[in-house]
């Protein structure tokens, strides 16, 4: 590399304070700028197409402080002196399949999640789709991975219990004079990458299948192995699985520093005490690159990236069964494909998301232009499409190098560490086919300072809570039979009962707020978004747990719903 | 067995519609998803309930244990903690298929009715953006922590909206020791009844800002601040005017919407105007059978008229077989359309059922803007067979009205409302 | 002259009222009980007002209380206040009398619902279900 011919191209677009030198054959940046896009734009400049080197961001932006991250407030030596043979870093899907896959091994693993629930930061903001790989060119991770993933998710959401659908994915075209590239790109990415489920088809075709879809579109690529998946619901999935099969999943729990010596982690300070692991993943997310940082293995720089969705009313879900989105081959601008509309494991439909560079990682509020902007771009989709129904809307934050590729792979002088960093989109997809790899890669890592047996007991299947809105009445009645509180409706835009809510609470990963029983079993989701059923959430996680009602909480933190009684009373 | 009528709702609609079917001689069973009949009214206990029935300022739940002590005198049966899940439609009648704690069960009517009361818009619903901290509650999930559960949602407190259930949990809160920093409004005037706004707010110093609205959320754990600013006369917010109030609540009464997504399952004709069923004057929708009443047909802004509204629906639902039976019913010439010009924002009923032409009918109407002295007209072929002056009309006031048709000379197929304001 | 809004029924008159020799003169109002709200409104401000009392169980944690009659509008709180130091621990049902002569201001504090009386009742029976007091039976994943 010539890291003064990257300098002096830096320099003339950025500005004189950059400097651009070189570490342990990285690239890194370092100096001052007045805008966080131009520290994007300059770090991106530098990015090597053939992915020789990485990019590592040093610059400063000025007169701004970089929001640290959000720690829990609990603090306490629950943890102190834990010897687990594998310490996750984060419960998001990465962490949660890598803790699941390596159970079938006989190894002590524990999964450090800083939130109060897993699938907490990008993998509960996602829009679920599991993707074919028609965007993806060859030659990176995202690429080897997306193929194996996307085969797998039939598999894996039996075995855990997870509703999936392949819905099949439309990119409708505009143009007729893009027939031809399209079809030459559709072969390259059938024949070339393995994405074998590619076929073009017309748009007769198409509006058989997907009659609302703009009738404008002339010809769509489908993929038929596109899916839509609930994230989230994967994730505790995934986490509750690895529970069943004896790992720990320690949440509310931050790692705050790393002692390293002699290239091996030694301990990993926590909020809960100090613990000595054999070895560690990477798998933070956002922070992937400053848990790196603290085991003395940073090589490479996240991006935050936001996008924002919107969730449409059930009613709306009849527009479209599958995934769309539209594209023309004039320009193509930023790293996603721009976003669609996803008909979601729930019948809902998700419209977006965007993707706005931040330096917030943690920042998921919205904002009003990203909601304005998704629907101008998803109305070429479809033009139906109407703001009038939507319930809610949220936003997430990607985790990107600055390469757009994922770094799966052994710490390079932290050897006890293995990154899992840089999961962005298609991270939900690979998922699956990662965390297979690098539990292989841990359990290996971990032979070779003690022997790692097989785990005859591993148990591949987890039972999710009954979803009795989609049981035949036979089936139902059977189960409310044994159960009466089956019978008891607490959430009626999403017909949840008390039973399911009971369930929730007692499952292998329990997270006793209103959010943790929304994301298991969907109270509050529907229409209404809790206004009748959220204070009964309330009173039954206050029942089960036998803390007060004005102890329960939304979500982590002091996110107390409540002030306490109205009335003092004192007997009289 | 087969119900004449089955009544889904056992709110201040569907308890008036069971009493009056009942009455009428039928077979009634009614549904209720809660372990207490009264509906909404068990957690609205401030009075002002039943000033044009009973000539008595009662609290909600005074005026619904009156309904429920009739029902229950009469002997009506109810299935509580029972919930309907689907509704399938045959030729003769409907299968209602509930669930309890007994287990799954299917319920024959000849008709149905459906009391299914409304819900609240959300902060989503009116495109408030920022962070989702605890905090953020309709005023009626407020109402049910404060009145049914005894605990405190709020402490510093924004209100949005001035829709009277914002107004009265305003001065709920105020009561139990909160502090109400101020009720924003995004429209020129209020939403709420007068009433409300001088009891609620006037009496207890809490300040009304109209033409403002609260546009971002702040706080990650629990609601930390609101940002408030100034709109134009779209109600689009104003650049510039953004000001930021700390707080740890905000209270939404940003309007109801009716549920029907029973009726949508049926298909039942929907107003997009009221956001419930096209109904004739026999409360009846256009699935022949199927009948709405209270806040599910239209939002109401008085219990009395969702009592009378569920009584029509109860002795029409108990008439609709004894006397109607069937077929030739179905046929469009049995109705006039009423149709709404100039300044309302709809009349209900929808439709007037020609057999009803010689009968006095109660409509209901709202404006679309606040109007000083107004007529209300109806007008049929060109000509005024109905005149009632208002000294003053308001959006958020429901108006009543009785017309007798039958000195009406209505002739062809449709009645036309106007309300226009009178040129002084 | 003096103006405002009568707030007795929701006609919401808009009333002006003015002393004429000692007496008020109020116009405006479409009844006659315009006249009473207006002199009252006048002399001393009069309101009624709802609220909940604590209950000692805790399934039904509060039920709602409201003054039979109307009080002077500066005695709210101070009534509030009572209410606030009681807790119920008897059954009492709608129309019960929970403090006779509030403040000697001729009012009861009454209650205005009989869940409480109903869910004691209830409990009694065998084979009935309230919502909080269900047995807790736990995750079945079966």
């Amino acid at each position: 590399m010539d890291c003064q011919k990257l300098q002096k191209k830096v320099r003339s677009i950025y500005g004189n304070s950059i400097r651009v030198t070189e570490k342990d054959g990285n690239i890194v940046l370092s100096g001052t700028l007045k805008k966080w896009e131009d520290i994007v734009g300059a770090c991106s400049l530098c990015v090597d197409k053939k992915r020789r080197y990485h990019v590592i961001n040093n610059l400063k932006l000025e007169n701004t402080e970089l929001p640290k991250m959000k720690l829990p407030h609990i603090q306490d030596q629950a943890l102190e002196g834990r010897k687990p043979d594998v310490l996750v870093i984060g419960g998001g899907i990465s962490g949660a399949s890598i803790a699941r896959e390596l159970m079938k091994w006989k190894l002590d693993v524990l999964l450090a999640e800083k939130e109060s629930d897993v699938a907490m930061h990008a993998s509960g903001r996602n829009d679920g789709e599991v993707h074919p790989g028609i965007d993806l060119g060859k030659g990176t991770l995202k690429q080897h991975y997306v193929i194996a993933g996307n085969r797998m998710y039939g598999k894996i959401c039996k075995e855990l219990d997870v509703p999936f659908k392949r819905c099949g994915q439309y990119v409708g075209m505009m143009h007729w004079s893009e027939l031809l590239p399209a079809y030459l790109y559709a072969c390259q990415r059938k024949y070339m990458c393995g994405v074998s489920d590619t076929r073009v088809i017309s748009g007769k075709t198409l509006r058989k299948r997907e009659p609302h879809l703009n009738p404008d579109m002339k010809f769509a690529i489908y993929n038929s192995m596109a899916g839509s998946v609930c994230p989230y619901g994967l994730t505790i999935a995934y986490a509750e699985n690895a529970v069943q099969n004896g790992a720990e999943v320690a949440l509310n729990t931050a790692v705050l520093s790393m002692d390293v010596k002699d290239g091996k982690i030694r301990s990993v300070l926590t909020n809960r005490g100090r613990i000595y692991p054999e070895i560690v993943i990477n798998a933070a997310g956002v922070f992937a690159e400053d848990v790196a940082e603290m085991a003395g293995d940073r090589f490479y720089s996240i991006h935050p990236r936001r996008g924002t969705n919107a969730i449409l009313d059930k009613k709306a879900g009849k527009l479209m069964g599958g995934i769309a989105s539209w594209k023309t081959l004039k320009k193509t601008s930023g790293h996603t494909k721009g976003g669609g509309i996803v008909h979601t494991a729930h019948d809902n439909l998700l419209v977006g998301p965007d993707a706005v560079e931040t330096y917030e990682k943690e920042n998921f509020a919205t904002q009003a232009s990203s909601i304005e902007n998704n629907f101008k771009k998803q109305q070429g989709t479809v033009k139906e499409l109407s703001q009038r129904d939507i319930i809610t809307y949220f936003t997430g934050v990607r985790a990107p190098t600055f390469e757009e590729d994922f770094v799966i792979e052994r710490g390079r002088k932290t050897k006890n560490l293995i990154h899992c960093a840089g999961i962005q989109s298609p991270g939900l997809t690979t998922a699956p086919a990662v965390a297979k790899d690098v539990a292989k890669m841990a359990a290996k890592m971990v032979s070779a300072s003690h022997p790692v047996k097989k785990n005859e007991s591993y148990n591949p299947y987890r039972k999710g809570v009954p979803r009795l809105r989609e049981m035949s009445p036979e089936q139902r009645n059977k189960l409310i039979q044994k159960r009466p509180d089956y019978g008891v409706m607490i959430c009626r835009c999403e017909e949840i009962s008390k039973g399911e809510i009971v369930d929730a609470l007692c499952s292998p990963l329990p997270v006793y707020t209103v959010d943790g029983v929304k994301k298991r079993v969907r109270p509050g989701m529907g229409r209404c978004q809790g206004g009748f059923c959220m204070p009964l959430v309330a009173e039954i996680i206050s029942e089960v747990t036998g803390q007060p009602l004005e102890k329960v909480k939304k979500s982590g933190g002091d996110s107390y719903l409540l002030f306490g009684k109205t009335k003092a009373g004192d007997g009289k | 067995m087969i119900y004449d009528v089955i009544v889904i709702g056992g709110g201040p609609a569907g308890l008036a519609a069971a009493i009056a079917a009942k009455k009428e001689g039928a077979q009634v069973l009614l549904i209720e998803r809660e372990g207490r009949l009264g509906g909404i009214l068990k957690q609205c206990i401030h009075d002002g309930f039943g000033l044009q029935r009973f000539k008595e300022k009662l609290s909600g739940p005074e005026y619904a244990e009156r309904f429920i002590e009739e029902f229950h005198s009469l002997e009506i049966p109810a299935k509580l903690w029972t919930f309907v899940t689907k509704i399938r439609k045959s030729d003769q009648d409907f299968q209602v298929w509930t669930v309890s704690r007994n287990g799954v069960e299917m319920l024959v009517s000849r008709t149905l009715i459906l009391a299914t009361g409304c819900r609240e818009r959300t902060a989503k619903q009116v495109s408030i953006h920022g962070t989702r901290p605890a905090g953020v509650y309709t005023a009626g999930t407020a109402q049910h922590f404060t009145n049914l559960q005894g605990v405190m949602p709020a402490r510093r407190c924004v209100i949005l909206g001035s829709g009277d259930i914002g107004l009265i949990m305003a001065r709920r809160l105020k009561l139990e020791g909160a502090d109400i920093l101020g009720v924003y409004e995004v429209r020129p005037e209020p939403s709420g009844l007068t009433r409300n706004m001088i009891q609620c707010l006037e009496d207890f110093d809490i300040p009304l800002h109209l033409s403002e609205t609260v546009t971002r959320i702040f706080g990650d754990d629990r609601l930390t601040g609101v940002e408030i600013a100034k709109v134009d006369e779209q109600m689009q917010p104003v650049p510039g005017t953004e000001k930021r109030i700390d707080c740890d609540t905000l209270i939404l009464s940003v309007g109801l919407i009716p549920e029907n997504e029973m009726a949508e399952s049926l298909r039942v004709t929907m107003d997009p105007r009221t956001k419930g069923p096209v109904c004739d004057s026999w409360a009846m929708t256009d699935v022949p059978g199927v009948f709405s009443c209270g806040n599910a047909f239209h939002v109401n802004d008085l219990v009395d008229y969702v009592s009378e509204s569920g009584e029509l629906a109860g002795t029409s639902a108990a008439r609709y077989f004894r006397e109607l039976k069937g077929e030739a019913d179905r046929t469009a010439e049995n109705w006039i359309s009423v149709e709404t010009e100039g300044g309302l924002a709809y009349v209900v009923p929808q439709k007037i059922r020609k057999s009803d032409l010689d009968k006095k009918l109660v409509f209901y109407f709202r404006c679309r803007r606040t109007m000083g002295e107004s007529m209300l007209a109806a007008i049929s072929a060109g000509k005024t067979v109905f005149e009632k002056k208002y000294q003053a009309v308001r959006p958020p006031e429901m108006e009543r009205v009785v017309i007798d048709l039958s000195k009406a000379d209505i002739v062809g197929t449709s009645l036309v409302f106007q309300l226009g304001e009178v040129q002084a | 002259m003096k103006e405002f809004v009568c707030i007795t029924c929701p006609n919401s008159c808009r009333m002006q009222a003015e002393l004429e020799n000692g007496q008020w003169k109020v116009t405006g109002n479409k009844c006659k009980r315009g006249q009473q709200f207006a002199e009252s409104e006048m002399t001393c401000p009069k309101r009624t007002f709802s609220t909940t009392v604590k209950t000692a169980w805790d399934s039904v944690p509060v039920i709602p209380v409201r003054v039979s009659r109307e009080i002077p509008k500066d005695k709210i709180f101070q009534i509030m206040e009572e209410i606030n130091h009681m807790t119920v621990r008897k059954s009492m049902g709608r129309g019960d009398v929970l403090i006779p002569d509030v403040l000697g201001l001729h009012a009861d504090v009454i209650v205005t619902s009989s869940v409480l009386k109903e869910y004691l009742e209830e409990n009694n029976k065998e084979n009935t279900y309230m919502h909080k007091d269900c047995a807790q039976e736990g995750g079945n994943y079966e």
